[in-house]
């Protein structure tokens, strides 16, 4: 029986080396990509209005993150998301667990939900200024009101895939109702919740820089419509690539905290990309 | 039918409820207009043509960047499954901007390409394409092996086994991208014109609400919405008829 | 039926809906008694209710039609009295196997070490030593099998219910985990109730093998099964092979009304 675990400490040593090899290739891949936008901006094939170089781009990040107008911003901006984003959680989890055990609660809350998914929900934005003003607090709502979808569904999935028998074994053990939805349900539905959690994050992101577009009030979205409006085509695109940074960030912290949290599941696998 | 009433009264509680808060003045009439009277703005604004004469371009706007995403990314998404240099040339290109929120491309299309239609089809374009070409890459990757090769030993083509074995292969993927783009389609096409437009749905309701006139805002906002919905719903339909031939329906 | 049996199951009947379809009749009058520390199998076809009849000893599903006693009082539902182990194997996957273990002793009052040291004792009585820490998607399928079994057995339940147990593993993993259970049943002798449809698995195992007829079910015969176990060529012996035989042709039958019933 050691072959088991032989294989398993033979396998981590591999797995680091692959994953060296393929962050320095995805690095590369960038790198190229990165030199390839330089050289085609000088080539003249486009004004350097439409295609600022990388190196422009780059500078004015630089400006900005020593002037420190850049951590505000982008510090706004987190803000927003991360507000919106945990209270989608809370409500997302919370309702989900609701209408996957409760039928009441799954009849009331099912058109909503199935009806508010493939809404445009942003199109309600000038209804939620109307009635939380002009501030932080309408952008939060808008960020809770679009994240919180993916993770209803996401935890609704979840707890219906719990096995009876994981539920019966526990209670053959003598585990009552409390105990049996956080010590049981809970992490048995983890890995799916967590997948709608993943799926949450860059849509509040997304959301959040959105509302600043269309409300200003500091952030990254709102400067990037700035800029774009004084035809700064260098502060747009500084925007977006920010927003790219930021956006991975987030992404691969997300898939850290599930390797973490999940590391006894079968080797689960994010959701990929491509 | 009874099903399905059962299914949606919530809704009908809300709308109630909603009639009557608003009736006496619960919430201020203002932030929350009757429904009645958001329906009575809606018919006006039918009547009047406005609803049409913004409805027109947004969907214009919306349809025309939609089909060339189709079009554009099923084709890339078989190609980079099938030939690894389309691959190794555009998926660095899909991996960097898929985590890039499409409507931060919003200010970018504007430098480019101003303030009308062609900066919103450019943008619905560019967001659309990237889950279609996902979904049809996945897809096609995943057209078994051992249809392939039957395909292969019964003389067909490269191109030939592409279509006829890859692409049905690749439907399921494909359609389930192409109803994301179709969702994100809708949305980035709210956006563009929440933030900047000379007309369109969106510029309506940012006009309404800043003229103060909340019904009619609300009658608008609540028929984006439902557009929405009903597109996808449609979509859905179709999407099953033309997986019919699955026995297990992917949803 | 005697009244010190632990088990009684008398005149149990059992409906259910499926989501889409009519009432479905899963058992019909099914009566069986399971003394104290025998080793009962339910042999049946699949969909014969076996299972079922396990579920509602268990208290997994509500007994609405006749009864269901055991040490004499009527079942309300799960408890630490009656361990089940299933096909499945039923771990908590997030947990390792050492907090699997100890997952059905934190309710007993015992001391804290004393609860660590029966579940390594029973973890050692599986074969697992050295896998403690191990989670279940790291074990073989007769390993995760194991690791239920000292789950079960660790918080001393009278009564184990076993369904299909060794269903999901390989022929020679299950030919290995039946001589093992024979093993610990002796060492520690509870009443078993082992629920398969391999006639071979019940005949060996089993002191008694109740056969139970297509759906709606019910117990068609009661047989016989002591054989001397500790025979290692107790598969060849002629009265095992008679035994199987006599027992196999109670089941085809029932078998094929099964497959006919399921074709229409």
């Amino acid at each position: 029986m050691s072959f088991v675990v032989e294989a398993s400490e033979r396998s981590a040593a591999a797995r680091f080396i692959r994953c060296a090899g393929w962050v320095a290739a995805h690095f590369a891949s960038i790198v190229a990509l990165l030199v390839a936008w330089e050289l085609f901006a000088r080539s003249g094939a486009v004004t350097m209005f439409m295609l600022p170089p990388f190196s422009a781009v780059a500078e004015r990040i630089w400006t900005d993150a020593i002037g420190g107008g850049l951590w505000v911003n982008i510090g706004f901006t987190l803000y927003r998301t991360f507000m919106g984003f945990l209270l989608a959680c809370a409500i997302g989890i919370g309702l989900g667990l609701a209408m996957a055990r409760t039928r009441s609660a799954r009849w009331f809350f099912d058109p909503i939900v199935s009806i508010g998914f493939p809404m445009p929900k942003v199109v309600f934005l000038p209804v939620v200024i109307l009635w939380l003003g002009v501030f932080d607090v309408s952008k939060i709502a808008m960020v809770t009101v679009e994240a919180v979808f993916p993770v209803i569904t996401a935890t609704m999935l979840g707890i219906q895939c719990v096995g009876d028998e994981l539920l019966w074994s526990a209670r053959s053990m003598g585990a009552k109702d409390r105990e049996l939805l956080w010590q049981i349900l809970l992490p048995a539905a983890a890995p799916q919740i967590m997948t709608g959690v993943q799926v949450a994050l860059p849509v509040a992101l997304i959301v959040a820089i959105f509302t600043e577009m269309a409300m200003g009030g500091f952030g990254v979205g709102a400067v990037m419509m700035q800029s774009s409006r004084f035809a700064d085509s260098r502060g747009v695109f500084a925007g977006i690539v920010e927003i790219a940074i930021v956006g991975y960030c987030l992404v691969k912290g997300l898939v850290i905290v599930r390797h973490h949290l999940l590391r006894w599941h079968q080797e689960a696998i994010a959701p990929s990309t491509v | 039918m009874k099903a399905a009433l059962i299914r949606y009264s919530p809704l009908l509680i809300l709308a109630v409820a909603w009639q009557l808060i608003s009736h006496f003045e619960l919430v201020s009439s203002t932030a929350l207009p009757p429904l009645t009277q958001i329906g009575g703005a809606w018919l006006d604004l039918l009547t009047s043509g406005e609803l049409e004469k913004n409805a027109a371009p947004s969907l214009y706007r919306g349809g025309v960047g939609l089909l060339l995403a189709i079009g554009f990314g099923s084709v890339l998404g078989i190609a980079m499954a099938w030939w690894r240099p389309v691959n190794v040339a555009i998926g660095p290109l899909v991996e960097v901007f898929y985590p890039i929120p499409k409507s931060a491309l919003i200010p970018v299309t504007v430098i480019w390409l101003g303030f009308g239609d062609g900066s919103k089809i450019l943008l619905i374009f560019l967001g659309c394409m990237l889950p279609v070409i996902i979904g049809a890459f996945n897809g096609a990757r995943s057209s078994e092996q051992v249809l392939v090769w039957s395909a292969r030993s019964m003389g067909a083509s490269r191109l030939r086994m592409i279509w006829d074995v890859v692409v049905p292969s690749a439907l399921p993927d494909l359609l389930n991208g192409i109803r994301t783009a179709l969702a994100l389609a809708f949305i980035l096409m709210v956006t563009s014109e929440l933030i900047v437009a000379r007309e369109g749905l969106g510029n309506l309701i940012g006009f309404l609400g800043a003229n103060g006139s909340y019904a009619a805002m609300y009658a608008v906002v609540l028929t984006v919405a439902f557009l929405g919905f009903a597109a996808d719903r449609i979509y859905q339909l179709l999407m099953h008829r033309a997986l019919a031939w699955r026995e297990t329906a992917a949803t | 039926m005697t009244s010190d049996a632990q088990i009684v199951v008398d005149q149990v009947s059992h409906r259910y809906r499926p989501p889409s379809g009519r009432e479905v009749l899963a058992l019909e009058d099914v009566s069986l008694s399971i003394q104290n520390r025998e080793f009962v199998a339910l042999l049946g076809p699949s969909g014969c209710g076996k299972s079922t009849l396990l579920y509602m000893i268990g208290g997994f599903l509500p007994v609405v039609a006749g009864s269901i006693l055991v040490d004499g009082k009527p079942v309300g539902g799960p408890g630490p009295d009656r361990g089940v182990v299933f096909q499945h194997f039923a771990l908590f996957p997030w947990k390792t196997v050492k907090a699997n273990v100890l997952y059905g002793l934190e309710r007993t009052q015992l001391p804290r070490s004393e609860r660590e040291q029966r579940a390594q004792s029973y973890i050692d009585m599986v074969g697992l030593t050295g896998f403690e820490d191990s989670y279940p998607s790291q074990l073989s399928g007769g390993m995760k099998q194991r690791a239920a079994i000292a789950r079960t057995l660790a918080f001393n339940p009278q009564i184990l219910l076993m369904d299909e147990p060794f269903g999901a593993l390989d022929a020679q993993t299950r030919s290995l985990m039946q001589s093992e259970l024979l093993n610990i049943w002796r060492r520690t002798p509870k009443t078993v109730l082992f629920v398969t449809h391999d006639v071979q698995e019940a005949v060996f195992l089993a002191e008694r093998v109740a056969v139970m007829s297509a759906r709606p079910g019910q117990i068609k015969a009661l047989i016989d099964t002591k054989f001397d176990k500790t025979d290692p060529h107790i598969f060849k012996s002629k009265a095992f092979v008679d035994k199987v035989d006599e027992i196999w042709g109670l089941v085809r039958d029932e078998a094929v009304k099964a497959q006919a019933s399921r074709r229409q």
